[in-house]
């Protein structure tokens, strides 16, 4: 293959590869094929900022639709907006807002090695994605009770509506067709998020993560604030407008 | 002189003969992580669809060879010329350079031992798989007449509740494109990843191949367009499921606004096709011209270009659709730039070839009539991007010619060329040289003559997904339909030449083109973690000047090496 | 790759800056904030200002969230680069599609109506008489225009 290498020979520094006797590459949760773990835990961010990247242009073709028939149908979303329980939804943003803080807590927790800690804030975080869920049901709830169902499904009926809101008009399928979409969707990533969290969860019981290496908190941390960033949006465009 | 010089491992010795495909065994293959491994999945994936979509496009001429009925009825032809568009986007060209090519080479020319994260990498084959059995399940069922753009309303209403649309198998086809999307997502993400953190000492940005400046490009493509498909199919198939009314007039919806975002995707994802196949093509010219390209930043700057540019001309498929005024004039203005990247690579390539080192071998035959073909089809474009003229030809055969210039002329036969090229390095096997030119000759004549014959009859007014058609037309689509069959005997030629490879062909040197590029310093095949020895590099890898006489020279006869040739002709005289 | 010089910068080893508890807090409360403000600033009608102050505040919440809790303020450049070319992107796709569904008709008269002006004739399909594009500019809407 190639021959006189002695003036351009770069030996990769010691410390990184580090022998540790067993013929391992490094420590156990260092993978092969990286060199060392700043370059694991580089490329694991880059990945997720990549991956994130695609969810928020996931999300961006409902808001887009919103966007198209909030400008269409100014007066059908105004008044249907109202069917929609305010204080319900602060209270559901302060819930993800809350997750978000306990999130961040979590991966702040591994980094300085508290495991217990970050057992109890990823506890937290997952405590409150099931309280936005429990909410959700309940507005749900009055949704299917009111008739208030996208598309085809839609038949209002009068006497279970919000007292005191103003006339659906004809046209307010179109916004419980955007709503439903929407929650729906989000609904599902923080179903996704609970699932990641929890699995999270067990590894930090596991006594896998360390000051050296809590990559997977961050990353499922990452996660779960994307999920609160488009409720942050989610909740005045549908709820407070 | 200076050269690509490795380092003693850090992990154990590396047997130089051993190959990544000793393991044997269905579950060696299955539950690999190696992404060489799992490219040749993909790579057997997409030959097989490429195969079933060719099969539904000799079905679509063959229909059309006469007026009227010829083999099947209308609503047939339909589903035929829908299937063939589906199949051959989302399971064949989509994945094709990228997923097969892209992750058997990508970390080979990175010097590096497998792409950032292996298991995303196996989820995305799987990813793949799981859709495509959706779509499979829907062709099974009757498959989808809605043409492979799923336009609303008829894909979106449902007869069965009400909706005056099809009632095809259009949700399972729907999600079999979704569940892809993912898989095309994740390997843009693993693609980014590996590109920017795991390059080899010495490799700069700079000294990257045009293939990985493709590869990275169409990445960033995949990852922010792929997404906006998805959404926009979940959508549609919640509009079917339960009639949401987004797309629907009845309900206060608008069909136009499915256009928008179905191209929001679309659009970018021809750059996904195509900017790989570029690559190729660079590839493969600096190595039979022996020299780095001529304007490599350009090259590599264009192929960025293309990714952010690409996202800005989508109207220009919804011209005559119903948009408004201001935003055809927007798109149409913005679609004569996008054109500008695509023309800096062709006339740099053709420039490159201006006192190269020409060798008309196999692969080179391809990237040259990539270069021809892909210029007909970009200059097409570029008058279908005319909003005058788009009024007149939009939905004629001159769209489909043009697509099929860029898609088939350009990106199949930039993807049949790096099979070649690459063929001796991934297999360690040589294929026929001659039965390669004879493949390729028949690929050539019978693609042009298939497709160009579309132009003329396009732009004579001819519309496109018909089933029957006006007489004047008729002898236009018995050649294009002759133009099919040759095509198909060249694709049958090449791959009867590829299987007499793999079952017994001559062993492959380990840089049988004499190429500078790195994966061509590694033997053939490549051992697990693709090199013997760490590569750190000191030269890029066009730098024909600065390669030494044994990275490049292989014992075969080499014009650029007469005195070897000739000497060992005395050894065996 | 360098072997002697900063041997405590290049060990490989993950530097990851760690905010102070009390700072996460404050970001949170921050938040909280921002949140009694958009609720309460719902009680009030200021017509189109609404949504555009909605949208302000929304993404003032938004920017906390990113900088200090997804950490792109102390993370690697790059990562803030992916993030702001994909609001870039979808600013596009926001841009141009509305402009395209909010200028519908604007230059032809014919275009996006439920009844032809010339002939008085409806268009097939459609909703019911009566409704139409509350918000479109130019000739869209039915009975209140033409």
């Amino acid at each position: 293959m190639s021959s006189e290498a002695a003036a351009s020979v770069h030996e990769a520094p010691e410390g990184a590869h580090g022998h540790d006797g067993h013929g391992h590459h490094g420590p156990k949760w260092l993978a092969h094929h990286f060199d060392t773990p700043a370059q694991q835990f580089d490329a694991a961010k880059l990945g997720m900022w990549a991956f994130l990247a695609q969810e928020l242009l996931f999300f961006s073709g409902l808001f887009v639709a919103y966007g198209v028939y909030r400008s269409w149908y100014p007066e059908t979303f105004r008044a249907a907006s109202h069917q929609l329980n305010k204080e319900m939804g602060a209270f559901n943003t302060v819930v993800l807002l809350f997750s978000s803080f306990t999130a961040a807590m979590a991966v702040r927790s591994a980094q300085v090695g508290k495991q217990k800690a970050t057992g109890n804030y990823l506890l937290a975080t997952i405590a409150c994605a099931c309280g936005f869920l429990v909410v959700k049901y309940f507005e749900y709830s009055h949704k299917f009770h009111a008739g208030l169902l996208p598309g085809r499904f839609f038949h209002p009926h009068a006497d279970h509506l919000v007292a005191g809101s103003p006339p659906l008009p004809e046209t307010a399928s179109s916004f419980f067709s955007i709503y439903f979409m929407t929650t729906g969707v989000h609904g599902v990533h923080v179903l996704i998020g609970i699932g990641v969290l929890i699995w999270i969860w067990l590894r930090n019981n596991r006594g896998e993560f360390s000051k050296e290496y809590f990559t997977a908190v961050d990353i499922a941390a990452l996660y779960w604030h994307l999920v609160d960033l488009v409720w942050i949006y989610l909740f005045p465009l549908l709820y407070l407008v | 002189m200076a050269a690509i010089t490795t380092t003693p491992a850090a992990h154990d010795d590396v047997d130089p003969n051993a190959s990544y495909l000793d393991k044997k065994g269905l579950m060696s293959w299955l539950i690999t992580l190696d992404h060489k491994r799992i490219g040749v999945m993909y790579l057997i994936s997409v030959i097989v669809s490429f195969a079933l979509g060719g099969i539904f496009a000799l079905l679509v001429r063959a229909e059309l060879f006469t007026r009227g009925k010829t083999l099947m009825d209308a609503d047939t032809y339909n589903k035929m010329f829908s299937l063939h568009g589906v199949v051959m986007v989302f399971l064949f060209i989509i994945p094709s350079i990228p997923a097969a090519l892209g992750n058997i080479f990508l970390p080979v020319q990175l010097g590096t031992k497998d792409v950032a994260f292996p298991k995303l990498n196996l989820l995305s084959f799987y990813i793949y798989v799981f859709g495509a059995l959706f779509g499979v399940y829907s062709m099974i069922n009757g498959g989808v007449d809605t043409g492979w753009t799923f336009y609303t309303p008829y894909s979106s209403s449902d007869p069965a509740h009400g909706g005056v649309g099809t009632n095809t198998s259009v949700i399972p086809m729907t999600l079999a494109a979704f569940i892809m999307g993912f898989s095309s997502i994740l390997t843009g993400v693993n693609f980014i990843a590996t590109v920017h953190k795991m390059r080899a000492p010495g490799l700069t940005w700079r000294r990257l191949t045009l293939f990985t400046w493709a590869l990275y490009a169409t990445s960033i493509i995949q990852v922010l367009a792929t997404p906006v498909l998805a959404i926009t199919l979940l959508l549609l198939t919640m509009e079917r499921f339960l009639g949401l009314g987004i797309f629907d007039p009845r309900l206060g919806g608008d069909p136009v606004l499915y256009q928008h975002f179905f191209w929001f995707y679309s659009h970018p994802a021809v750059y996904i096709m195509i900017v790989p196949g570029m690559g190729v093509v660079s590839d493969i010219l600096a190595t039979f011209s022996r020299r780095e390209p001529v304007g490599y930043m350009a090259i590599a700057m264009s192929s960025l270009g293309l990714a952010l540019l690409g996202f800005l001309v989508w109207g220009h498929h919804l011209f005559v659709a119903g948009m408004s005024e201001y935003a055809t004039m927007v798109f149409s203005a913005l679609t004569f730039l996008v054109a500008i990247p695509s023309g800096v690579k062709v006339f740099n390539w053709v420039t490159t070839l201006y006192k190269g080192s020409i060798s008309l071998q196999s692969p080179m035959l391809w990237a040259l009539s990539f270069i021809f073909q892909f210029t007909i089809g970009g200059v097409t474009g570029l008058f279908l991007g005319m909003l005058a003229v788009d009024v007149h030809l939009h939905d004629t055969y001159f769209v489909v010619a043009h697509f099929h210039y860029v898609m088939v002329g350009g990106t199949v036969m930039g993807f049949v060329g790096g099979l070649h090229y690459w063929w001796p390095k991934f297999t360690g096997k040589m294929y026929d040289e001659t039965w390669a030119k004879i493949g390729w000759f028949f690929v050539f004549i019978g693609f042009n003559v298939t497709f160009m014959s579309q132009f003329v009859m396009g732009s004579r007014g001819m519309p496109r997904r018909y089933y029957d058609y006006l007489p004047q037309y008729e002898i236009f689509h018995q050649v294009s339909t002759v133009g099919s069959w040759i095509l198909g005997v060249g694709f049958l030629v090449l791959g009867i030449m590829f299987i007499k490879s793999l079952m017994g062909g001559a062993k492959a040197p380990r840089n049988p083109w004499g190429s500078a590029a790195l994966e061509w310093m590694t033997p053939s095949p490549p051992p697990t973690f693709n090199f013997v020895k760490d590569p750190v590099l000191t030269r890029g890898q066009y730098d024909y000047h600065l390669a030494t006489e044994e990275e490049l020279y292989d014992g075969l006869d080499d014009p650029m090496f007469p005195s070897k040739a000739s000497a060992k002709k005395e050894a065996h005289a | 790759m360098s072997s002697a010089d900063h041997a405590h910068a290049d060990d490989g080893a993950v530097h990851a800056h760690v905010s102070p508890s009390l700072f996460y807090v404050a970001v949170f409360v921050g938040l909280l904030v921002l949140t009694g403000l958009t609720v309460g600033q719902s009680y009030v009608d200021l017509g189109k200002l609404n949504i555009i102050l909605v949208i302000l505040i929304a993404s003032l919440k938004a920017s906390l969230v990113v900088t200090f809790f997804m950490h792109l303020r102390w993370d690697n450049k790059f990562n803030a680069l992916i993030f702001i070319s994909c609001i870039f992107f979808i600013g596009v796709f926001f841009a141009y599609t509305m402009n395209d569904t909010d200028r519908r008709g604007e230059l032809d008269p014919d275009q996006n109506v439920h009844i032809l002006p010339k002939t008085g004739e409806r268009a097939p399909g459609g909703r019911a008489a009566g409704e139409g594009h509350e918000g479109t500019g130019g000739t869209g809407g039915v009975g209140e225009h033409h």
